[in-house]
């Protein structure tokens, strides 16, 4: 099983898009565009990309990302497998917020419908029958008998107290990852130090731009920003989270971060730096456990998140040159500059 | 019988306004599946995931209003059953305002009985409550506390009673810390904890409380007084709530009396509908006043299909036909139509794959092989007919299956007159041909010179399959082509001139050497690494070739095995029975005769398919044709759904 995924993985890093791939495509004519994409591997995003909404780029790319896990789910079982199809449900959670969030404006089914993210196999939503529900109401109802029912009613609970379509995806998202760091737990022992940092630095990614966004741009309290963290065993330890939500400003957050976070983030003053810098430091994290010989699965999950990001890279190119931007701002958005 | 029926691309042009009725026309006619006019043009149409849902043309309006209907019907009918409506042969499909308003009438139908249900749901989860509240009543006096005071509004304490979440108290607890607050937890129900919090007034945690799922309990005065006063609020409490539940439950019946009528109109307006909504799900084109549908049918029905479409729009509709072309006929759908004797068969075949288009459909040889297999393999007069006695009796389990079951008793029997076999016991009657304990050897060579006999077989019918494709190297150059054939029956010859049968050493070493160089040289060429890696890929598939077909002819002794392993079981049996009383030994032999059949019987009937599947279907059979789905006037094909 490992060299089949060994070899897999190898074969599938190929085709990750390098930095002098994403120059071609940025320096293209508009009528090389589908041709350069197609030469990258990337025929599904040439068809018709200039009249390509968001939504269908980000079909297409989610379409090739469930693709490829789909093969390196072949020789999985047990708890790996169980990782990687959760893993995959973060694709459905995001159609369950769509409509959620189309239903309270009473959004038409087929419009709704178009801007779901089909799973195909990994499915476990009946996206027809939730679109054409009447309202919130009945799409609680039919949630909470389904696959998502622990998350959904979760959320649904503090939904009816508040009213707050940001309460109902706070707790959406941290019910789902909360639930990934419990099956990433179960896969820590066997798959060794390098899984556990690759998720360390996702989940302490997620807690540390979530604490700064709800403490300094949401002003929520800090009982109510601890609450809405996700409970790892990371480097952010939820005692350290609890010390960091009652922080005064985002100086004062960063200074209290262990050495390894802070040396990463020093002179970081906003937010939007933080995410990127913490980002870059997942991806290096991830291209450098693809590079060496480590644990198959590991490297399997290496090369998914590298994947993931660097086909939403493509995708921040394409949608730059519709809208017509600087080369030098798509750069920039894309990570490239 | 051994292919699919011939097809025909049929495009149908129709006025816009006449376009329900005509897709009605082709669901009653029942032989024309639509497919997509411009199928095969983009490779995204062909992937697993849907990446469009068009919603902007006329028909896809239609399609939207009968889905949004659809949906709202199905919930209507978990609620009242209701009978499946019988369709009149004149009754015309809705056009699409009429279909529109039917949705209409369906919503509000459904807003009032999701009213009612939603009203039951709230009175399900209050009695809940309800329940937990009693028995936590009970234990409130166990906080010792004054409540009257706690809650009195001029305390300088907040402090607020209510239930959380299991999971989520412990996270509450914490956060609730570091707002000054403390959380005691003093009962649990189920998955809900019952608890105190106490802090600062003034202190902002409502919006960590609405986040944790935190529930006030509402604790009426009536209960911070005398303990019998309480008991009777929550008695009469809780028979309001059934009486309320009551009074839904006649309202929800209520409704069923006064909509009744309308939810079966509607159902008929959708069963009329459906073949359009469906059609369009494909693809429907339409230019101006013109809708055009597009879809494969059977040639044998083509005139009576023009026939009824002249009959019924004199003459308003155009139609264009023509035959598959060759680059579309992986896409063709394969429509394959057996006599009854055979349809029981056919899913032991669909199991491995549906034939494509214009390839040899399996299913008679399949079956006349797997009984010959079975029989061989375990030929028993007495076996067999216990076989096909218990296939009859429990004929109404197994449906249509049960005739497979009653064949491979017969084939049992017809080898075990054969074998001279009855229960085991080979002195009952002499066998007609040899008995397998005592000729093992002539056995073996019969079952690889069957196997041999497969073999030459499924190079045919891989021949002819690629053929029918317009794979004419694969057919004449590729290992399971007329060259690899070539080899085979030289390979065969030298292998029968060594045991002495034949003499023709010479000649068939030729024609195998000669067999072998086509193989590789079509490999070479087909081969589009460089040269190096060529010439290993070449040598390394030549070699297979022929591992391979020897593997596979070998694998057929497996036939004389298990016949051999049957004679074997029935002597295991009779030893065991052997020096035991008359009654004893009577029941051994039962016990015995019950084992070989259900262990060996089950392992036989395993190692046939294999043989099929494995030896047969993978040398000929792609297994991945297009299934023929036909608009039809009722049922829930739903083509339309995404999965």
């Amino acid at each position: 099983m490992s060299a089949y995924l060994n070899a897999r993985v190898s074969l599938l890093r190929a085709r990750l898009w390098q930095r002098l791939d994403f120059i071609r495509l940025l320096d293209a004519a508009d009528g090389d565009v589908a041709g350069v994409l197609s030469e990258q591997g990337l025929p599904q995003l040439a068809s018709g990309y200039l009249g390509q909404d968001a939504h269908s780029l980000e079909q297409r790319i989610v379409a090739r990302v469930l693709d490829e896990t789909r093969v390196l789910l072949r020789p999985l079982e047990g708890v790996a497998r169980a990782f990687l199809l959760y893993w995959t449900q973060r694709f459905e959670i995001s159609n369950l917020k769509t409509l959620l969030r189309g239903k309270m404006i009473a959004e038409r089914p087929a419009l709704l419908l178009a801007r779901l993210t089909p799973m195909g196999s990994f499915a476990r939503l009946d996206g027809e029958a939730m679109a054409h529900v009447e309202d919130l109401a009945e799409l609680f109802r039919y949630l909470e008998t389904g696959s998502y029912a622990a998350i959904v009613r979760q959320a649904r609970l503090a939904f009816e107290e508040s009213h707050d379509p940001f309460l109902l995806d706070a707790a959406l998202d941290r019910a789902y990852y909360e639930g990934l760091a419990r099956h990433a737990k179960a896969l820590e022992a066997e798959q060794g130090t390098d899984f556990a940092r690759l998720m360390g630095s996702y989940i302490d990614r997620i807690n540390l731009v979530w604490l700064l966004r709800y403490r300094f741009n949401y002003n929520l309290p800090p009982a109510q920003v601890f609450y809405l963290l996700v409970n790892a065993h990371y480097g952010l330890s939820l005692s350290l989270l609890k010390n960091l939500a009652t922080k005064a400003d985002i100086a004062a957050v960063l200074s209290a971060l262990p050495d390894s976070l802070r040396t990463v983030l020093a002179d970081a003053t906003e937010i939007s730096e933080v995410a990127r810098r913490l980002e870059q430091r997942r991806l290096l994290l991830a291209e450098h456990i693809l590079r060496k010989s480590g644990p198959a699965f590991t490297r399997a999950f290496a090369y998914l998140m590298l994947r993931e990001r660097r086909l939403r890279d493509v995708r921040a190119i394409l949608r730059g040159r519709q809208l017509r931007l600087s080369s030098r701002a798509i750069a920039h958005v894309a990570g490239v500059a | 019988m051994f292919r699919a029926a011939p097809m025909v691309r049929v495009t149908l042009w129709f006025l816009a306004s006449e376009s329900q009725d005509a897709a009605l026309l082709l669901a009653r006619h029942g032989e024309f599946a639509p497919v997509s006019p411009d199928e095969g043009g983009d490779e995204s149409t062909h992937h697993e995931y849907p990446t469009e849902y068009p919603t902007h043309h006329p028909v896809m309006s239609y399609r939207e209003a009968f889905l949004e209907a659809e949906s709202r019907l199905r919930k209507l009918q978990e609620l009242v059953k209701e009978p499946d409506p019988v369709v009149p042969d004149d009754a015309m499909a809705p056009a699409l305002t009429g279909l529109q308003g039917t949705n209409e009438r369906l919503k509000h139908v459904w807003l009032a009985f999701s009213e009612t249900v939603e009203t039951l749901t709230k009175i399900s989860e209050e009695q809940r409550n309800l329940r937990a509240l009693q028995e936590s009543f009970a234990r409130l006096h166990g906080l010792n506390l004054d409540l009257s005071q706690l809650f009195h509004p001029d305390s300088l304490l907040n402090v607020r009673i209510g239930s959380v979440p299991v999971g989520n108290l412990p996270r509450l607890k914490e956060a609730m810390a570091l707002g000054g607050y403390v959380l005691a937890e003093f009962d649990r129900s189920g998955e809900q904890v019952f608890a105190v919090i106490v802090g600062p007034r003034g202190s902002d945690v409502a919006g960590l409380l609405s986040q944790s799922g935190w529930r006030d309990m509402n604790i009426p005065d009536a209960l911070r007084t005398r303990p019998e006063e309480a008991r009777r609020y929550l008695d009469e409490r809780s028979a309001t709530l059934a009486s309320q539940w009551q009074q839904a439950q006649v309202l929800l019946a209520a409704q069923h009396q006064r909509y009744g009528e309308r939810i079966r109109e509607a159902a008929m307006q959708l069963v009329l509908a459906r073949p359009l909504a469906e059609a369009a799900h494909t693809g429907v084109g339409q230019r101006g006043q013109l809708v055009r549908l597009t879809g494969w049918m059977p040639k044998s029905g083509l005139n009576a299909l023009q026939t009824a479409l002249a009959t019924r729009f004199h003459g308003r509709f155009l139609s264009e036909v023509r035959a598959p072309q060759a680059d579309e006929r992986a896409k063709v759908p394969s429509l394959l139509r057996y006599p009854r004797w055979l349809q029981p068969f056919a899913p032991l075949v669909r199991s491995y794959g549906l034939p494509r288009y214009g390839e040899f459909d399996p299913t008679l040889p399949f079956a006349a092989g797997y009984l010959l297999l079975f029989g061989a393999m375990f030929g028993d007069v007495g076996q067999g007919a216990v076989i096909l006695l218990m296939a009859l009796l429990l004929g109404h389990r197994l449906g249509r299956m049960c005739w497979v079951g009653v064949a491979a008793g017969a084939a049992s029997m017809g080898f075990g007159v054969a074998y001279g076999s009855v229960f085991g016991h080979e002195d009952v009657i002499a066998p007609l041909w040899l008995s397998p304990m005592h000729a093992p050897t002539h056995l073996l060579t019969v079952a690889i010179g069957l196997g041999a006999v497969f073999l030459v077989l499924t190079f045919v019918v891989n021949i002819h399959n690629r053929l029918a494709q317009g794979q004419r190297a694969a057919a004449l150059g590729a290992a399971g082509g007329l060259a690899g054939l070539v080899f085979y029956l030289g390979a065969l010859g030298w292998i029968a001139s060594l045991a002495g049968w034949v003499d023709w050493a010479f000649p068939a070493s030729v024609l195998s050497a000669t067999g072998l160089c086509f193989v590789a040289l079509h490999v070479g060429m087909e081969s589009r690494s460089p040269w190096g890696e060529r010439l290993l890929v070449t040598a390394i598939e030549t070699l297979e070739t022929g591992i391979n077909l020897f593997a596979n002819t070998l694998s057929f002794m497996r036939v004389a095995a298990f016949s051999l392993n049957h004679v074997a079981l029935s002597l295991a049996v009779f030893a065991l029975a052997q020096g035991l009383g008359p009654t004893t030994q009577l029941l051994t032999e039962v016990l015995g005769n019950i084992v070989v059949i259900v262990l060996e019987g089950g392992i036989v009937a395993i190692q046939a398919m294999r043989l099929m599947y494995y030896e047969g279907f993978s040398r000929f059979f792609s297994g991945d044709g297009v299934a023929f789905k036909p608009l039809v006037l009722s049922g829930r094909a739903c083509l339309f759904r995404q999965d």
